[in-house]
């Protein structure tokens, strides 16, 4: 029988603010495996955080059940519960030093003040911060406060760290380089991390599972590379990376996942099938990464051996250089642009286009997915 | 524009010219005066005339230390419980979540000062007399047969004190709380603090710049009352501030009086200075 550090099981949580009800989480139910890193990914507003208060013990759920370790967690309070935080603004005590702030934790415990200076500096050296101990968290910048936060967590070698959007308040390179330093040290210490963040490329490069949220609920939960290619609703691929969302018509839905659909301008096409659509047949959008699209010159030779490839028409209406990539906008109907994106991998690449030029764009049925509308 | 902004900058000290001359004329020069009178000798009407002498300092830390002592007891005790009754009070008010809710509060901590402090302690001469509600409310219950003697005392006192002073405790607490950031509670509690540890830890301290300048704006103005212990003290009752009153009328002894307003100021001092080094240590800290 597989262990989990975490489960929520039918969880609703609701607020009552101003005699008006707000339905912060709405029915989540997710099992999160000892040693996960489990990525909690939506837009502000879509329940990150309350899920992670109601986990710690913040909160209480209007309805449905936290476990952790297999243990239900009604009636014990957060400062009983084997999780930490990391919180969004820190919140590093301001009157305490670091070192006081790592060493609270486990003053809590009973730990000797003795014990727990050593272990509050083998947390900051596990930060990589070995010398701030004496300093006041005023005095650091966000990044170093952020490890800081880490470390005062982590001291308690919690089963579970939740951490709420902890980059956030960095800039871009800083938070990148801590991206990096975050997913090693979770694989050292082996703690099930669960991790809030409305960044997608974020989640997608750390986490080993994502959920994705929208208005309380989890819309999809699984891995980042089943998340990017076959998102199963609109909101889902809209929110991790660019799509390009064409209206079609499904004529054809073949058991085994694939099928037809039919463009506006009466082109019929061959598409993949997301796992949970609904309907069988009229208005739905057809999904496809900009990435997986390919352009040529109307004289060029595309491979079109392979019978899975979708070659169309289309006349360039703009190009667009971006440093490492070109992105294309090409009109493939009267009214439906496609994006493209091609990456720069010499020179030539960027230059030998010209706006207004008729072009090829092809595609493999299997980069496709057709959603519901 | 910019060389008349830096003629008036390096004039700066002419532009402080107002500001001392009104702290010369209205603070140095008649602190000045009652340290000279309190060494002077009195003379005919209270009024201090040469020889110069410490008579009236001898006299104050002996026949007055009794008035002295109970001054700064009675301002001490006031000072704790509108402590123990402010901050719970403060921070009650600044936690309610509905901004109306804690604006009506705030309004009723403050309004008796609608009304003069005079006629306020009148009331409580009312209340707390020998035939006064209170008396009369127990009498009627059976609880008690005979008045109990709660006008003229100390007590009586000490309650009109502590009425008075309350709301200068409970504002700058409301103020340090409403400031406080409750996100240090949940992450205390993260760590393992339950609500009690959460407060002592964490709470307590980060608004305690709000408790010191509750207790200074308590005490200092406890110690000097006069108002209070003359209406509600009776003889029993009495402190320093009636001895300094009193010494300033008709057959006073203005250098007597003198004297106890430096020693009384001295005592105010001292508190100031333990407080400003409590609060240096506090901001250090953080
Ligand atoms: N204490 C609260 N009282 C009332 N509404 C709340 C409270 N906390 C969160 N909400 C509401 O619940 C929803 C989800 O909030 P939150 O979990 O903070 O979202 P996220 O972290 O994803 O941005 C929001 O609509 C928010 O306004
Ligand atoms: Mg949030």
């Amino acid at each position: 029988m597989p262990t989990y550090d975490v489960e929520l099981i039918d969880i609703v949580k609701d607020f009552e603010s101003g005699g008006s009800r707000v339905r912060a989480v709405d029915k989540v139910s997710v099992k999160i495996a000892d040693g996960e890193f489990f990525a909690l990914l939506g837009p502000s507003g879509c329940g990150k955080t309350t899920t992670l208060r109601l986990i710690a013990g913040f909160e209480q759920p209007t309805a449905g059940q936290v476990l952790i370790r297999g243990i239900a967690m009604e009636g014990i309070p957060a400062y009983h519960r084997p999780v930490n935080t990391v919180f969004q603004d820190y919140a590093l005590f301001p009157h305490m030093t670091v070192e006081q702030n790592i060493m609270f934790g486990l003053q809590m415990e009973g730990v000797g003040k003795k014990e727990a200076r050593k272990r509050a500096q083998e947390a900051l050296d596990m930060v990589r911060l070995p010398d701030i101990g004496a300093r006041k968290p005023q005095q650091l910048s966000g990044g170093q406060q952020q490890r800081v936060a880490l470390a005062r967590a982590l001291v308690k070698r919690p089963a579970v760290l939740l951490l709420d959007e902890p980059l956030g308040a960095l800039d871009l390179k800083l938070r990148v380089n801590m991206q990096y330093e975050l997913k090693a040290l979770q694989r050292d210490v082996g703690i099930t991390f669960i991790y809030v963040t409305h960044d997608q490329e974020e989640a997608i490069t750390m986490a080993d599972r994502i959920a994705v949220m929208k208005d309380g609920e989890m819309l999809q939960v699984g891995a980042p590379r089943e998340i990017y290619e076959h998102p199963g609703t609109r909101f889902v691929a809209d929110f991790i990376g660019e799509t390009n969302f064409i209206p079609a018509d499904l004529i054809e839905r073949a058991p085994d996942g694939s099928g037809a659909v039919r463009l506006s301008d009466e082109t019929v096409i061959k598409a993949q099938l997301s796992k949970t659509l609904e309907s069988s047949s009229g208005p739905v959008t057809m999904a496809i990464r900009p990435e997986r699209v390919g352009i040529a010159k109307v004289g060029d030779s595309i491979d079109s051996a392979d019978s899975d490839q979708t070659v169309l028409d289309a006349r360039l209406v703009d190009s667009q250089y971006i440093g490492t990539d070109t992105r294309y906008t090409a009109r493939i109907a009267d009214d439906i642009n496609l994006i493209v994106r091609v990456q720069n991998t010499s020179e030539r690449e960027f230059s030998h286009f010209t706006i207004g030029q008729p072009v090829k764009v092809y595609w493999r049925q299997s980069s496709t997915t057709v959603l519901d509308r | 524009m910019a060389s008349r902004l830096r003629t008036m900058r390096e004039n700066g000290s002419l532009l402080a010219l107002p500001t001392i001359s009104w702290l010369v004329i209205f603070f140095v020069l008649p602190l000045i005066i009652v340290l000279v009178f309190s060494f002077m000798s009195r003379g005919r009407g209270g009024v201090a005339i040469m020889p110069f002498t410490l008579d009236h300092y001898g006299r104050t830390f002996d026949v007055f230390f009794i008035i002295l002592q109970r001054s700064i007891g009675l301002a001490a005790l006031t000072t704790i419980i509108c402590l123990i009754a402010g901050y719970p009070l403060a921070f009650f008010i600044s936690t309610r979540r509905r901004r109306i809710v804690q604006q009506v509060a705030l309004f009723l901590v403050i309004l008796p000062f609608w009304t003069n402090f005079l006629i306020r302690t009148y009331a409580w001469r009312i209340l707390l007399g020998e035939e006064g509600t209170i008396n009369g409310l127990l009498l009627s219950l059976g609880l008690i047969s005979e008045p109990l003697p709660l006008l003229n005392t100390q007590l009586a006192v000490l309650i009109g004190l502590v009425y008075g002073f309350l709301p200068f405790m409970a504002l700058p607490i409301y103020a340090s709380v409403e400031r406080f950031n409750f996100r240090y509670v949940d992450a205390a509690q993260d760590l393992g603090a339950n609500d009690i540890r959460a407060f002592m830890r964490i709470v307590l301290p980060l608004t305690l710049p709000g408790v010191l300048a509750g207790c200074a704006l308590v005490f200092i103005p406890s110690v000097g009352a006069f108002v209070t212990p003359d209406l509600l003290g009776g003889a029993k009752g009495l402190m320093i501030g009636n001895l300094i009153n009193k010494q300033f009328g008709g057959s006073g002894n203005m250098p007597l009086g003198s004297a106890l307003s430096i020693v009384m100021m001295a005592v105010v001092m001292i508190s100031l200075l333990v407080y400003i080094f409590a609060n240096r240590r506090d901001a250090g800290a953080s």
